[in-house]
């Protein structure tokens, strides 16, 4: 055993019993007295001018109790970067993509509000609407914002270094194009919330949310109301993986409804209307060139992005940086140049998905360099040691990893998967690929301009001394932040695990910008650990005083009382504890004093033991245009082998093992961790083999149900050698970073060079359906018959 | 979302269900398993007065084995198909078919009537019936007539059934001995899926060693109905098998298909996968024959 008591240790999850018996509460299980249910009208068409709403005889329906339009919700911007607030709770003049919100109505029961949804009558002029970036883009093309000529929505150009100049020392430059398809991003829960506006004046909305704190403040933005009397309460969620990382207009309905009625409001969206409100993975097309020198030094990379991002702008401002910001690690690269564009289209909207923006800029990226690697005669795991970058080194772009174990990671995965014995001996169909990947620990800045903390935690010991609960409004979105602030919380107590409770996912407990950018264990942990030594420290004083016994000389240890010069006389403080307590069978006993009665005695000493802590990162980054995003107090790093069998008579991949090294820093929870990996292969698995959100020519979804949007089942899923990587972040609470998002960077890459390695044919577009893998293995077969 | 409203009925009677169909017309459905119905309900495709469950009726459920038939009552569920015995033991890709339907909670519900009578150009049991030649006992109020489930189906989601029939069983006649099956689907994953293309192979050899006296193939996926590969089964009939046989056999198969080009898939691929489906199939087929 290390110096840990708790942390880095496998505990069990503490939502684990709850959700495996079915106690675990989710948004849909809460039912509030006199509630009413709400529906919304959607646009059924892609691009059109709004005529006029009727809605006099919905209203005329018996049981419903509100029909609201633009006319009731006003106007206000909103969205996710205030620079790009371009969204309203409803459409007034027009409608920009099928799905776009027209009305909503609250109604007794479900029924009702559907029949009345129904009886709402939209005159509708259409529009000419544009699907795909060229056609947006094109001269002439219809405008889906009066303000984004060309539906530039937003466009990044950054040079660091001298890219041109670079190619000419360079032997060997290849250029090639990749693209994958949109995604959805599979959460088992469709968004739901319920809104209640009481007679005092206070809304409280118990919402499906990763971003109770923005959620909070939009809501109040957007309603009008004071961000004091908006209370955002999270219960049990089922996944949310980016999208559920921003304000829904479901949401703010769901307010406006329950403001207008005074009742409580419960709205669900369908699994259509979670396709249609979408937020997953753009759709990108990369072009990129990369140059290196004959003995494999990497020296210049120049990308072109174009990303089809939808009718409004959600996180797309931050995914078009990142889909050039982090290729600069975790390999050495000298000059790089970057020119991305993001694109309004008529279609549902783009935003954050797990590994945000560089996903697909890193599966391109990770698969040209093995190409790279081939041309020169390299194995791509030793030209990847060749660029590794190293704990302190800072990137051409200004990110400074004070933590990089991307070499221990390779070491790793070569080791784990047997790579030597395998690499280039796997007969025909069956292939092993290699990828890294690099990713920030927590955006470094939050969404809106702010000096806030990012993360406050408060503490509170019972008055009986026995338990400690944690107060965050951190979100518990199944990833399990909850029982990782709570064996912080224990650790740095120096009480067990099983004393601490955590409350967590309400905005009423603090301010926690929430999870996205893999960002609570690092930033909520540190509030978490700063609380925890504050409580422990009020115990000491109290003891200290107590015992006339010097604080530094005492320390608390599973659960127990240690004094550095030996155990004091404490009989006094045992018989106070147990005056208290007569009739208890439980009471403390034993040669050492334990932390129940000095935690006790504290508060009979100072009333409540309450202790808080709060943690923002310092200054970072780079004082270019758009240099906030990319920074990050730390860096975690990444490397997975994949193996693959091809059926080449049908082109079905199978993918059969996976070697999977994270650099986490430190591992608070090993089990965890190690979900982390193996969930990063469904998912992963899922984007390369099967997930694309399809479309018919109108703009309409053709797959907006789970029968035809295909994520990986437990049948598809290869068991995941895990390999936990600790390089002792500096910036993280016990030295731990993040692990969430990525650990599916290398997933992706690691699969296409499989495929690769296993068919001959190199496939740059996703998915690999058998379809498409077939039909590569076929066009090579009649090339080579030419 | 939520189910229109509708009467619900559950006789517990064929002969009651057969009344109530007859009265009630194209106002009524059929639940059998609702796998299929109820989605469709619930997305207001189709927005019956009436529905009539056949769950309440003993005499359709079960799986028998009786003079040298295999009979599957309406009500038989994938799940229980697939883990029949009699059906193992004598339609194995019948009950290979059952087991890739879907995934184990639709197995519990879809029954092989809904199967039948829903009649998706994908659907997982017609092919390998259609193979042995099961017949669909197709009762109403005022009698009941056999129909060879090579003759049921007449479109996408269209039988020969009237409104006032019920279909209360499937019955196959066991082939002679020496004979085997096979079924694949081939769908982008490993569960959960809509057959991209499926096959399903019958061969009955004319005595352990020897030739092949009959070939039947059956295609999924590829034409409004599943259909019978005719050309194929010429191809084979009557010669010794062979990998050379099969490949052509595969090749006439592909022929024989009538795919289109939709968001799941282009003809073109599943041409080409009825091609390799059938000759995999076949391989699997003889070698289960010649193993019995």
């Amino acid at each position: 055993m290390g110096k840990y008591d708790v942390i880095n240790t496998r505990a069990r999850r503490l939502d684990a019993p709850d959700k495996a018996t079915g106690r675990a509460k989710y948004v849909d299980d809460i039912c509030l007295p006199g509630m009413l249910f709400g529906a919304m009208l959607q646009s059924p068409l892609p691009h059109a001018e709004i005529l006029n709403i009727d809605t006099s005889a919905a209203k005329k329906l018996p049981g419903v109790k509100s029909v609201v339009t633009a006319e009731d919700a006003g106007m206000v911007k909103y969205g996710v970067s205030p620079a790009r607030y371009d969204e309203t709770v409803f459409c007034k003049d027009k409608v920009h993509y099928i799905g776009d919100e027209v009305a909503a109505v609250a109604a007794i029961d479900l029924d009702t509000a559907l029949e009345a949804v129904s009886l709402i009558k939209v005159d509708y002029e259409e529009l000419p609407a544009v699907f795909t970036v060229d056609e947006a883009v094109a001269e002439g093309a219809p405008l889906i914002h009066e303000d984004f000529p060309r539906n530039i929505c937003g466009e990044v150009h950054n040079e660091f270094g001298d890219v041109e100049k670079a190619f000419k020392e360079c032997d060997l430059i290849r250029t090639d194009t990749f693209k994958n398809k949109r995604q959805d991003a599979g959460f088992l829960e469709p968004n739901g919330c319920i809104a209640d506006f009481d007679p005092l004046g206070r809304l409280t909305l118990y919402s499906s949310t990763q971003v109770p704190h923005y959620v909070q403040r939009i809501v109040a933005m957007v309603l009008g109301l004071p961000i004091g009397k908006v209370r955002v309460i999270k219960p049990c969620i089922g996944g949310g993986f980016g999208p559920k990382a921003g304000t829904t207009p479901m949401e703010l309905i769901a307010c406006l409804l329950s403001m207008k009625t005074g009742k409580p409001v419960k709205m669900n969206y369908t699994r259509e209307q979670v396709f249609l409100f979408g937020r997953a993975r753009h759709q990108f097309v990369h072009t990129m060139t990369t140059g290196v020198k004959k003995d494999g030094t990497l020296m210049a990379l120049k990308n072109k992005c174009y990303l089809e991002g939808g009718a409004y702008t959600s996180f797309g401002i931050a995914t078009v940086y990142y889909a050039g910001s982090l290729l600069t690690g975790p390999y050495k690269l000298r000059n790089m140049k970057y020119d991305g564009y993001r694109i309004y289209t008529n279609k549902p909207t783009c935003g954050a998905q797990r590994g945000h923006g560089s996903v697909i800029s890193r599966a391109a990226w990770e698969q040209q360099l093995d190409c790279v690697a081939e041309d020169l005669g390299m194995d791509p795991l030793e030209f990847r040691l060749k660029n590794v970058m190293e704990t302190g080194d800072t990137t051409i772009n200004d990110l400074y990893t004070s933590s990089l174990g991307m070499k221990e990671c390779l070491e790793a995965v070569k080791t784990g998967s047997t790579w030597k014995e395998k690499r280039g001996k796997l007969p025909k169909g069956k292939g092993i690929g290699l990828a890294g990947g690099f990713f920030v620990s927590g955006a470094g800045y939050p969404i809106y301009r702010s000096d806030t903390p990012h993360s406050t935690v408060t503490i509170k010991l019972s008055d009986d001394g026995g338990n400690a609960r944690v107060y965050t409004a951190s979100a518990e979105i199944g990833q399990g932040s909850d029982t990782t602030f709570a064996m912080i919380a224990a650790e740095t107590l120096g009480i067990p695990l099983s004393d601490v409770a955590v409350s967590s996912g309400d905005t009423d407990f603090g301010v926690d910008l929430g999870a996205y950018s893999s960002r609570q264990t690092l930033m909520t942990g540190h509030a978490t650990k700063r609380a925890a030594e504050n409580v422990k420290a009020q115990v000491l004083a109290v003891l200290s005083e107590q015992l006339d016994i010097p604080a530094e000389e005492m320390d608390i240890k599973k659960g127990l009382i240690e004094f550095r010069n030996g155990n004091p006389d404490f009989e006094g403080l045992r018989t106070r504890y147990l005056k208290e307590h007569r009739g208890w069978t439980d009471h403390p006993g034993g040669d050492d004093l334990t932390f129940r009665e000095a935690a006790r005695v504290a508060f009979l000493e100072k009333g409540p033991i309450v202790g808080s802590g709060a943690y923002k990162p310092g200054d970072l980054g780079g004082k270019y245009k758009g240099a906030a995003v990319g920074t990050s107090p730390a860096y975690s790093c990444s490397a997975a082998v994949v193996e693959v069998g091809v059926d080449m008579e049908t082109g079905k991949v199978t993918v059969d093992n996976m070697t999977d090294a994270h650099d986490c820093g430190f591992a608070i929870n090993r089990t965890s961790v190690e979900a982390q990996l193996q969930g990063s292969l469904s998912m992963g698995l899922g984007e390369t083999l099967f997930e694309e959100v399809k479309f018919d020519n109108k703009g309409g979804i053709l797959n907006a149900d789970f029968g035809e949007y295909k994520i990986p089942t437990a049948l598809d899923m290869a068991p995941v050698d895990t390999i936990i990587v600790e390089s002792d972040e500096p910036n993280g609470p016990y030295g731990a970073k993040e692990v969430g998002e990525g650990a599916i960077l290398p997933t992706i890459p690691a699969i296409l060079n499989a495929v690769y390695d296993a068919i001959g044919v190199r496939i740059w577009e996703l998915p690999l359906t058998p379809e498409r893998v077939y039909m590569a293995i076929k066009k090579k077969k009649e090339e080579q018959k030419d | 979302m939520l189910l229109p409203k509708f009467e619900y009925h559950e006789p517990k009677t064929v002969q009651e269900a057969c009344r109530i169909v007859g009265e009630l017309g194209e106002k009524a459905k059929v639940l059998s398993g609702g796998t299929d119905l109820l989605v469709n309900m619930k997305k207001k495709l189709i927005q019956p007065e009436h529905v009539v469950s056949l769950s309440k009726i003993e005499d359709l459920k079960g799986i028998f084995r009786e003079n040298g038939q295999v009979k599957i009552g309406a009500c038989a569920t994938a799940g229980e198909i697939a883990g029949s015995e009699v059906i193992k033991d004598t339609l194995a890709d019948v009950a290979e078919a059952a087991s890739v339907l879907g995934s184990p909670l639709i197995r519990n519900l879809a029954t092989i009537a809904g199967n039948m009578t829903s009649a998706r150009p994908a659907a997982d049991l017609p092919p390998s019936l259609m193979a042995y030649g099961a017949k669909a006992k197709l009762v109403k109020a005022s009698g009941e007539r056999s129909v060879d489930l090579n003759d049921f189906f007449t479109g996408v989601g269209k039988t020969v059934m009237t409104p006032d029939e019920i279909l209360t069983e499937i019955a196959v006649e066991i082939p002679q001995e020496p004979y085997g099956d096979h079924y694949i689907k081939l769908g982008v994953r490993q569960a959960l899926e809509i057959s991209l293309v499926n096959v399903a192979a019958l061969i009955l050899l004319d005595g352990p060693e020897g030739p092949i006296k009959e070939a039947r193939i059956v295609l999924g996926s590829v034409a409004p109905t599943p259909i019978r590969a005719l050309s194929a089964e010429t191809v084979l009939a009557g010669q010794v098998p062979s990998d050379v046989l099969f490949e052509r056999a595969g090749e006439a198969a592909a022929n024989d298909s009538k795919p289109i080009d939709d968001f799941r898939g282009s003809a073109e691929y599943r041409r080409d996968m009825v091609g390799v489906l059938t000759k995999r199939a076949l391989k699997t087929a003889l070698d289960r024959a010649t193993s019995r």
